[in-house]
């Protein structure tokens, strides 16, 4: 009886742990001032820095994505620009705007590896090489977040419509480094779901290319030339292609179903 | 007791940090040079790249036209420093990749 016990238990942890193994383990969900964070590690480390904690929160209240992803031409993915300190001391990436010269909320911005610092200034390198350390930020995410519309996903914030109330402004054109004509306009369009039942996705291609500009989308994200050609599922946008490009890492979740399949469904 | 040159003072200050701090929405002003004072690789480029938004409305010989400048104006920009090469190599790439995008999706529709 003993060794049919025993030899039960084995059996239920062997299949446990085999079973776990398979799934893997369920990604954590980011804190609100934690989602769209990026931590950036290519040189920091070798010269004797915490690697670098970028929060696109604070930025993506000021600017397009456009304007840092095309114009200044930050990568999409972590790590994929290999921004080095004198890219920066050359007005450069963060340099471009961390110049010590452009203003912001009635202050000049802070500059970025501008020169060689001494153990005095070296507090100005913690404020972006600051991961694992505890930096005092400028700016409080609470505090910040509190006056803007609520969102239940990501980090908390309704994006959208915190611009469409005019409470956030985002720069769209960054002097002497944005170059473009007017710009035309996109329809929007609907796009039909494999489930059957689940509402259409409204895609708003107007608000993208506003945002995004063309190039940041097409081709590198959506290669697809013609309407209707490419499909894309749940399973690769959640690993970060397509919509999930965005959608996964600073742009509402995934887990934000009602904001994409947004058609009403005719009965 | 207030003199009036005080009152010019501090009232062109005024307007001077009204000037220039820009509202939200609006270009921050960076150190831009006219585009007369930029090198002749810049101004090719910003003349190419600046057209990204209107990629649409051109025609299939008008794309073609724009990643023949594109080509031609790469092995410029790989003599350039190791950031600005970094840089503007980039930004080249995603502009040429929409008008060679663009031009196949118009290809396309004539199928």
């Amino acid at each position: 009886m003993n060794r049919n016990v025993s030899a039960a238990l084995v059996l239920i942890l062997i299949l446990c742990s085999s079973s776990l193994s398979q799934t893997g383990t369920k990604k954590k969900r980011p804190l609100p001032y934690d989602y769209g964070r990026v931590v950036i590690n290519n040189y920091s480390e070798q010269a004797d820095l915490a690697p670098v904690v970028f929060q696109h929160w604070i930025h993506r209240a000021r600017f397009t994505c456009r304007v840092c992803h095309v114009d200044i031409g930050f990568a999409m993915k972590a790590g994929g620009t290999g921004i080095k300190a004198v890219d920066n001391s050359r007005g450069y990436y963060c340099g471009t705007c961390h110049n010590g010269k452009a203003p912001t909320d009635g202050k000049v911005v802070f500059e970025a590896c501008s020169k060689p610092v001494n153990t005095a200034e070296a507090k100005r390198c913690d404020r972006c090489h600051s991961l694992g350390r505890k930096v005092q930020s400028d700016y409080d995410f609470f505090a910040f977040s509190q006056p803007l519309p609520k969102e239940r996903f990501g980090n908390g914030i309704d994006w959208e419509k915190s611009e469409e109330l005019g409470l956030i402004k985002p720069v769209a054109l960054l002097d002497g480094v944005s170059k473009r004509n007017a710009f035309s306009a996109q329809k929007d369009f609907a796009l039909n779901p494999k489930v059957e039942g689940m509402p259409d996705i409204i895609f708003s291609h107007k608000k993208h290319t506003v945002w995004n500009g063309c190039e940041l989308c097409h081709p590198d994200i959506f290669m697809g030339v013609k309407k209707g050609t490419s499909h894309y599922t749940m399973v690769d946008i959640s690993e970060g292609k397509s919509c999930g490009a965005c959608h996964t890492t600073v742009a509402f979740p995934l887990t934000d179903c009602q904001r994409c399949h947004s058609k009403p469904v005719q009965p | 007791m207030f003199k009036p040159v005080m009152v010019v003072v501090v009232l062109s200050t005024g307007l001077a940090g009204l000037g220039g701090i820009p509202a939200h929405g609006e270009p921050i002003p960076q150190t831009a040079k006219p585009a007369s004072q930029l090198e002749a690789w810049h101004r090719e480029f910003d003349d190419i790249c600046s057209r990204t938004e209107d990629a649409m409305t051109y025609t299939p010989t008008e794309l073609e036209a724009l990643i023949r400048r594109c080509d031609a104006l790469r092995p410029k920009l790989e003599k350039l420093d190791e950031t600005r090469r970094k840089v503007y190599l980039e930004r080249l790439r995603m502009c040429r990749g929409l008008y060679a995008y663009v031009l196949e999706s118009k290809r396309n529709e004539n199928k």
